[in-house]
């Protein structure tokens, strides 16, 4: 349904895009996800044809965007981040506008009173755009890109700047739409996309730095497991026997336990049955156990992992040492 | 076709909700009128050719730039360009349905200073060649600088910014007409000055019109150099970098 190959983009000597490339199947939900600045905006601004890449070519439907960008648009439906909206118009008038803007005809009636409804937008119906909360602008323009029942629907940070409550409307709304529509939605806040999106793409300073569906993403992090254990023993006795298990690369305690407990995170990537060792081990030790549990790394843990990869290490810990000279020299 | 007509639906009746609109109308309307009167008390004579002959740096310095600041900066800054060219539609129907809407605008407000001619009607028996050229003048000359103003405007977020671009672009176009500064440019460039005079300057082809003169060199003039911008324009929005 979309594909990209080898699209690069550059704003002047900046580049935003690097050889990306991906393709992305009919009825897919896709998360698009990484820091600001990363380039996802750009390549959702490549696919809805607002931009042209720099170079490689990037297809929707069957259509090219640089040479059908006007079927390409019909196919789509766009909510840019930047929440675009005319403030002096009414609620109703706006969505007329885009109505007729893209043809709908006999048809817009029918369309408008399911945004509506759909996008939760009754009660503001007639009011000024301009007066709206934020979360009104944003379904608003979220109807804007469902009016004309697209294909394909580009969300662009649609949760935003919104309440909890309504970044759970906003991903139900999204899930309600999923079985019909080829949806990408961009993100730099990883656990809202996990929950609804089949596949992940996380971008980083223009790359793709991984793709696949959110366990895949873990996977390729880091192959490591982790087990957190707590037991009433000495610190000493536990250390020495742990060492017991080869396997075990990482001990690192947990400094909250209360007196007379140990606990700690065992961390290991050899494919054994850990569970089974550490089993035996407590059993022969004749420990008691308090506490004992498979441990899922956090997504913030993966995502933070992957973003930083292509980050040379060295410019930012120089910075702030910079930053302060510049401070004590301002005092003196 | 269709989508001219919905831009233009939309663009028109904004300018009707922005204040500015009315006040340089309301100024345009009054300043013209009162620059002519203040003369025609003077001399007495039922011509309107001052009016026609501060036209255009009128035009040119204010009036235009303010009616065509906003097409495309206030777009830029609202983001919702962005919603504007993704939509199923031509940029160059886009363009001219902008353009339409500003011209139509600048077209009532000129309307509103036929109060002159229905004063000279009424006082005096004036000759309507030079009253009838110099509106069909007025009206091809603000389709140019309209032209220039919306190709400006496209490049800014901020609108004083595109108003002062366009002031300065289109008081150039008017001055290169006025016979001394050709004349200077001359003096460096041998040839330069005489060419931008002839071919570039709005005044000479203005005048020519007014005087009810209509040649059609004159209106290809206008004509060409208002299809060039309102062309460049929807080229440089679809080759937007940013």
């Amino acid at each position: 349904m979309i594909e990209l190959q080898n699209v690069c983009k550059n704003y002047g000597l900046t580049k935003a895009l690097i050889d990306v490339s991906f393709s992305i199947k009919k009825g897919e939900i896709i998360g698009f996800v990484g820091p600001n600045g990363a380039g996802k905006s750009t390549a959702m601004k490549i696919i809805t044809t607002f931009t042209a890449p720099t170079s490689g070519t990037a297809k929707v439907g069957d259509f090219d965007v640089l040479k059908d960008p006007l079927e390409v648009r019909r196919i789509i439906g766009y909510l840019p981040e930047t929440v675009p909206l005319y403030s002096d118009m009414l609620v109703n008038e706006y969505l007329e506008f885009i109505g007729t803007a893209r043809h709908l005809n006999g048809a817009f009636r029918e369309r408008f009173d399911w945004v509506v409804e759909a996008c939760g937008l009754e009660p503001v119906l007639k009011r000024k755009i301009g007066v709206l909360s934020k979360g009104f602008k944003q379904r608003t323009c979220l109807a804007q890109a469902l009016i004309h029942d697209p294909d394909i629907l580009i969300l662009d940070e649609p949760t935003s700047g919104l309440d909890p409550i309504q970044i759970i409307g906003i991903r139900n709304l999204v899930k309600d739409l999923a079985h019909e529509k080829t949806i990408i939605l961009s993100t730099h806040i990883l656990p809202e996309v996990a929950t609804i999106a089949d596949r992940i793409l996380v971008i980083n300073e223009g790359r793709i730095v991984a793709d696949g569906s959110f366990e895949d993403l873990i996977q390729q992090v880091t192959d490591r497991s982790s087990i957190y254990i707590a037991t009433e023993c000495s610190k000493k006795d536990f250390q020495s026997a742990i060492h017991s298990i080869p396997e075990i690369e990482d001990v690192v305690f947990d400094p909250s336990t209360p007196r007379g407990v140990v606990g700690c995170h065992l961390y290991y990537t050899a494919k054994i049955d850990m569970i089974a060792k550490l089993n035996q081990l407590i059993r022969d030790q004749n420990w008691d156990l308090v506490e004992f549990q498979r441990e899922k790394l956090s997504l913030e843990d993966s995502f933070i992992r992957l973003t930083k990869t292509s980050k040379p290490d060295t410019e930012e810990s120089e910075k702030p040492e910079n930053d302060n000279s510049g401070e004590e020299g301002g005092t003196e | 076709m269709n989508d001219i007509a919905i831009i233009f639906k939309r663009e028109f009746r904004t300018y009707f909700f922005s204040p500015i609109a009315y006040v340089f109308s309301v100024i345009f309307i009054v300043l013209n009128t009162s620059l002519f009167m203040f003369h025609f008390f003077f001399f007495g004579n039922a011509d309107m050719r001052n009016f026609f002959s501060t036209l255009p740096l009128v035009l040119g310095l204010v009036f235009i730039p303010a009616i065509s600041m906003r097409l495309w900066s206030e777009e830029n800054k609202l983001g919702t360009v962005e919603l504007l060219l993704t939509l199923p539609m031509k940029t160059e129907h886009i363009v001219l349905g902008k353009f339409l809407a500003s011209f139509v605008f600048f077209l009532i407000a000129l309307a509103g200073t036929l109060t002159i001619p229905i004063i000279l009607i009424i006082l005096g028996r004036p000759d309507f060649g030079p009253i009838v050229g110099g509106y069909f003048g007025a009206t091809l000359l603000g389709a140019f600088f309209l032209a220039v103003g919306i190709f400006i405007s496209a490049f800014f977020s901020d609108q004083i910014v595109s108003l002062i671009i366009t002031s300065l672009v289109c008081g150039f176009l008017v001055l290169i007409g006025w016979q001394y500064v050709p004349m200077v440019i001359d003096g460096w460039i041998p040839g330069l000055g005489e060419f931008l005079y002839n071919y570039v300057g709005v005044t000479r082809h203005f005048n020519d019109i007014e005087r009810g003169v209509i040649d059609i060199k004159n209106i290809i003039y206008f004509l060409s150099f208002t299809a060039l911008f309102l062309y460049l324009n929807a080229k440089a929005l679809e080759r937007r970098k940013y």
